[in-house]
């Protein structure tokens, strides 16, 4: 008998976890409404950390537009003198690291388009930061570009990269042949500021994700 | 009246009396630990550069966010090389372990510390399969997902012709699992009284310390306990949590083809037919444009797809209530995701996913599926002209007669 009210019990505990874990994830899941406004706060602090959840895969909209990240660097020569180089196209990189790639790298894939992502989320329309997540995202782009165009050995032989600059391009899709969708082609771009480049930045293990 | 009391009774007896679903929670053990393990070795040269502690997102940013949203990741206990270098090879072995179901509870717990670790460590480097990942490395440690194919499975089945050639009573001294079960609580001590869970949420530590408990009490009822009711009381609990679990996995499948599916419908892009041909277009995701060009040449086809996949994904949850109409859009669901996988470049988001829809397969087919693959291992034996494996294995089935659930 005794063993009969512990399975029970077990049983009750266990049914009402279920009940209120799916309860939460749902509602967290679920788009704004009456329970979450009401109870926004309880959610979240049941789902977060551990249980976040995102599905919108390619919902409501997939996304229509080639973002690509590009940088740039003021370098300091050896003799002492300060030059500007020219846009590296990151992005493009990324691209034909997985052109014909059966087993694309989070390097290659997510690294560089969630950073911008996560900068443009955090920042208003005049590349300002909003709190701590906004100077972090400022701090892990930069490092990223930093490490690229070091791989690409933008400040040349014995130069040293003083500032960065990023810019967006933006360009659509071009719409299907069989559409009759009429979409500019032109892109548009994004320019941040320059960046001064800390000295932690540089070190950036290189060889970590050299192919 | 009394038809409802029965019905919930017989519900009750199967949820207690054992732990339903052997062959799907042992295809998704495999299936999320083989995801796991594939994408570690594929991203082992990249490693420093995704979760290093001097990589672009390095250990003083980790730590800053970390500070504010108080995940798990045992990698910001020490921001030296050697420990992230430890803990990457942990992950790996303990998706290996895991994968081969070798002490299954404890390796499932190592999983989920490795899969936390490092995404939690990193969390912008990873996507919708990661996600995945993620809430199915805890689900799976409530769940007894070695029953069948799995070594520890093989064990029981030893101790089981062991133990009845041997004398009565006599017991088969398990040591590895003992010192496994030792060392690792020694850690856990040193980590929780070193302060390292202070400011974590208690998500995870809660886990870790329940479970090696439970390991505990399950050893020594079966060792000391002098009438048979504690040890059946303590499989019951067994039991019981993990339908629970397997519930819990079920129902997050459920949700996440839901909310893709319903967010969907308000697109206007999957309104008017041509959301496939988008993604097949963007230069992160197209890495055989000639054939993406190819799949979508046909508007009319495209419109198809798109439609297609909106209508899988919305109407999958309902269609659990009917058997044969689950199996067909089943068999879409992991078709689309396998060609997601190369068309797209996904494969680890594909593999998980597919990992996940497989807990919803019919028993009948793993199980031709498990002999299909021991026949296959035995002929590859036998070729290689060693003496083969003792004889073809009898077929395992653990529950009896109603054991075509929960599919």
């Amino acid at each position: 008998m005794r063993y009969q009210v512990g399975a029970a019990l077990a049983l009750a505990v266990v049914a009402v976890a279920v009940c209120v874990h799916l309860g939460m994830v749902f509602l967290h899941v679920a788009p704004s409404n009456t329970v979450t406004k009401a109870h926004g706060k309880a959610i979240d602090d049941w789902v977060y950390p551990e249980f976040e959840q995102n599905w919108k895969l390619f919902a409501p909209n997939p996304l229509q537009q080639n973002i690509a990240v590009q940088a740039r660097a003021e370098v300091q020569a050896k003799s002492g003198e300060i030059r500007t180089t020219g846009w590296y196209d990151l992005s493009a990189e990324d691209g034909r690291a997985i052109d014909g790639n059966l087993l694309p790298s989070h390097t290659q894939q997510n690294e560089l388009r969630r950073a911008l992502d996560f900068f443009l989320a955090t920042h208003d329309s005049d590349n300002r930061p909003s709190g701590l997540r906004g100077s972090l995202s400022e701090n892990y782009l930069r490092r990223i570009v930093v490490l690229r165009l070091d791989r690409e050995d933008a400040a040349g032989k014995g130069g040293v990269v003083e500032q960065v600059q990023v810019r967006t391009r933006t360009t659509n899709v071009p719409p299907p042949k069989w559409s009759t969708e009429k979409i500019s082609d032109k892109p548009i771009y994004r320019v941040l500021p320059w960046w001064s480049v800390a000295t932690d930045d540089t070190d950036t293990d290189t060889d970590g994700g050299a192919e | 009246m009394n038809r409802l009391a029965l019905s919930v009774s017989s519900a009750i007896a199967r949820v207690t009396e054992s732990a339903l679903g052997p062959y799907q929670t042992a295809v998704i053990r495999i299936g999320f630990s083989a995801t796991w393990l594939l994408f570690l070795l594929r991203e082992f040269p990249h490693r420093e550069e995704l979760y290093g502690p001097d990589g672009p997102w390095n250990w003083d940013l980790a730590q800053q966010l970390i500070a504010v949203n108080h995940a798990f990741t045992a990698l910001m206990w020490s921001d030296s090389g050697g420990w992230f270098e430890f803990v990457y090879v942990l992950a790996v072995l303990a998706s290996f372990l895991l994968l081969l179901g070798w002490r299954t509870r404890t390796m499932s717990v190592l999983f989920m510390l490795g899969v936390l670790s490092l995404q939690n460590r990193s969390v912008f480097v990873g996507d919708g399969g990661d996600n995945v990942l993620h809430l199915m490395s805890v689900y799976l440690v409530f769940t007894r997902c070695g029953q069948v194919w799995s070594l520890d499975a093989r064990r029981a089945r030893w101790v089981r012709s062991e133990g009845a050639a041997r004398a009565r009573g006599e017991r088969i001294a398990d040591r590895v699992g003992v010192v496994l079960w030792a060392v690792l609580g020694f850690a856990l001590v040193a980590v929780t009284a070193g302060g390292r869970f202070d400011g974590v949420d208690p998500t995870v530590p809660v886990i870790v310390w329940l479970v090696w408990l439970a390991l505990a009490v399950w050893w020594v009822v079966g060792r000391r306990a002098k009438s048979a009711e504690p040890r059946i009381l303590l499989d019951v609990v067994g039991n019981i949590v993990h339908n629970g679990a397997l519930f819990v996995i079920m129902a997050e499948a459920c949700l996440i083809y839901a909310t893709a599916g319903w967010y969907k419908i308000q697109g206007s892009r999957w309104q008017d037919g041509t959301a496939v041909y988008y993604p097949l277009h963007l230069d992160y995701f197209s890495p055989w444009p000639g054939l993406a060009d190819l799949l979508s040449s046909s508007g009319t086809l495209v419109m198809l797809v798109t439609y297609g996949t909106v209508v899988v994904q919305v109407a999958f949850p309902f269609t659990l209530f009917n058997r044969r109409v689950k199996n067909v859009l089943l068999a879409a669901m992991m078709t689309e995701h396998a060609v997601i996988a190369v068309v797209l470049g996904l494969p680890f988001f594909s593999l998980a996913m597919i990992a996940a829809d497989s807990v919803f397969l019919p028993t009948s087919f793993l199980r031709r599926l498990g002999d299909w693959v021991a026949r296959a291992r035995a002929r590859v034996v036998a070729r290689r002209g060693r003496t083969p494996l003792p004889g073809p294995r009898a077929p395992e089935n653990p529950e009896p007669t109603h054991a075509n659930s929960p599919a």
